[in-house]
């Protein structure tokens, strides 16, 4: 078996893939959302694992970790670290937070049938 | 998302196996829960405005499609779609390409086990149709090859299946042969096909369900792309099936008249440029025995669809790198079938409903009542599909 030919496979799509958004930056982004969805599941299945794991071995009971509170110093910090957390999730809003005009306020669309 | 059951299967880390089930439920949302939410927004919103403008309802697939595409709704239902799509793919790589070299040697000492014969033509000139897109938005298609002996592109197919279908195409990826077979048999308990034909079987995973079906048959499978015939050749091994893989062109088949009892084939007539789909129905007819049975499952056709459920088909038409799915979802199936000699009186057409969703009674049931297209769950890849297919008696 010879692979002194062998390539990497493509990745890409010819031809590339279609957008639907009026500009398809908005598309990428949503790509970039879901991939980042993905892999916080990723990291959500692996956490699982570890308390699976860790219940099996006796490291702790099955339950615990649902069931664990926090000590005050900690919770406290994790609120400052959340806080800060969510103010960098939103951080591209916040650079628009101070426009010189008012932006055109929109009428709240009606809500969609489900 | 569905394990594949065979040897060839590729070893996953944690995460790559957490990324493929996050694919495979995101599609399994976006194909129903928002398909369902798509719907109910075209209720209430798109069509009573076209209404409002046309005073009439839409007439076809084309004319939903032209309403519904400023709709936001569509457009997160159908970007979250091709991301899903480019998803599938894209979590299979990693695993694969670390594996290649070991898929080889996998495949090559499956190749001896058993008596299912691989036959590639080096000659054959792989169709434009295939060799210059990546249908369904699959990086390298079918026939992609990265090294000598390549079988990259079958394992690629049959990993992202696992992930695409969300166990929705059986445990084995098989789901339509698999129905489709056992509906023909119990349909037809005196017909005892010795010599069975699949057209464009990619991977053979519906090529299999007929040897299963009819243990005592000789089965073949053919395709035009050589990565995914190595690959097929192996995975059968694998789940010790005999059955032959050659590398052919349906429209010009290298069989004499008159060798077959049944000519088959599933989701392939829509990926065949118009002016070529008679040519193997005529292909068809001609290595047929008498009395034999061509049978091609396939998405409804759109004569036979509500105008929204024939857009909501046609969406892979326009973007899923699939341009010869509408124009084939527009012809009559009762017309190609008499153009290529058969009788108008030997056409056949039925909706099987798929054994891995509805269990193998329902197939028996729907033998006894045989029932027309339902329209938004025959071909269509969400919860309770059933599988169409038409043909002829030669």
């Amino acid at each position: 078996m010879t692979s002194k030919d062998k390539q990497p496979m493509r990745r890409n799509i010819r031809g590339g893939r279609p957008y639907f958004f009026a500009d398809p930056a908005t598309d990428k982004v949503l790509n970039m959302v879901v991939t980042l969805a993905s892999e916080v599941w990723a990291l959500r299945e692996r956490v699982m694992a570890m308390e699976a794991i860790g219940a099996k071995r006796g490291a702790f009971k099955a339950g615990e970790v649902d069931a664990y509170e926090f000590p005050p110093a900690l919770e406290q910090r994790m609120a400052g670290e959340r806080q800060e957390f969510i103010a960098n999730l939103f951080r591209v809003l916040g650079e628009q937070a101070e426009p010189k005009k008012t932006a055109t306020a929109k009428k709240p669309a009606k809500k969609k049938k489900r | 998302m569905l394990e594949l059951k065979h040897d060839l299967r590729l070893a996953k880390t944690r995460d790559e196996h957490a990324r493929m089930n996050f694919v495979s439920g995101l599609r399994a949302y976006v194909l129903n829960d928002m398909a369902t939410g798509m719907r109910a927004s075209y209720d209430a919103e798109v069509e009573p405005a076209f209404r409002r403008k046309a005073r009439r309802a839409p007439k076809d697939g084309p004319e939903v499609h032209q309403a519904i595409r400023s709709n936001e709704f569509f457009k997160f239902y159908s970007s979250l779609r091709v991301t899903a799509q480019d998803m599938v793919w894209q979590s299979v790589f990693p695993p694969l390409e670390r594996q290649r070299e070991s898929l080889k040697k996998k495949a090559k000492a499956l190749a001896t086990r058993r008596p299912g014969k691989l036959k590639l033509d080096a000659q054959l000139e792989v169709p434009r149709s295939v060799s210059a897109l990546d249908v369904h938005l699959m990086p390298g298609n079918y026939d992609g090859e990265y090294e000598s002996e390549d079988l990259a592109a079958g394992s690629l197919y049959d990993n992202g299946l696992a992930v695409f279908s969300f166990g929705l195409m059986g445990q084995n990826l098989d789901d339509i042969g698999e129905s489709i077979s056992r509906f023909i048999k119990a349909r037809y308990p005196k017909f005892k096909p010795a010599e069975i034909l699949d057209l464009g079987c990619t991977i053979g995973h519906n090529t299999g369900s007929w040897k299963d079906t009819y243990p005592s048959a000789h089965v073949r499978g053919i395709d035009v792309a050589a990565p995914c015939l190595r690959y097929a050749h192996a995975r059968a091994q694998a789940q010790n099936r005999a059955v032959d893989f050659e590398q052919m062109n349906a429209t010009a088949l290298k069989y004499v008249d008159a060798s077959f009892d049944v000519v088959f084939s599933s989701m392939f007539l829509h990926e065949v440029p118009r002016k070529d789909i008679a040519k193997v129905l005529a292909e068809a007819y001609r290595v047929l025995k008498p009395g034999g049975l061509m049978l091609h499952m396939e998405l409804p056709p759109n004569a036979q669809l509500s105008p929204y459920d024939a857009f909501y088909l046609d969406w892979d038409s326009s973007y899923n790198n699939e341009p010869y799915y509408k124009p084939f979802r527009d012809l009559v199936p009762q017309r190609l079938c008499r153009q290529a000699g058969f009788k108008s009186t030997n056409y056949v057409q039925f909706v099987v409903p798929s054994i891995a969703w509805f269990g193998e009674q329902a197939v028996t049931r729907a033998v006894a009542a045989q029932g027309a297209v339902d329209s938004d769950k025959t071909g269509r890849l969400s919860d309770g599909l059933q599988w169409y297919c038409f043909g002829a008696w030669k």
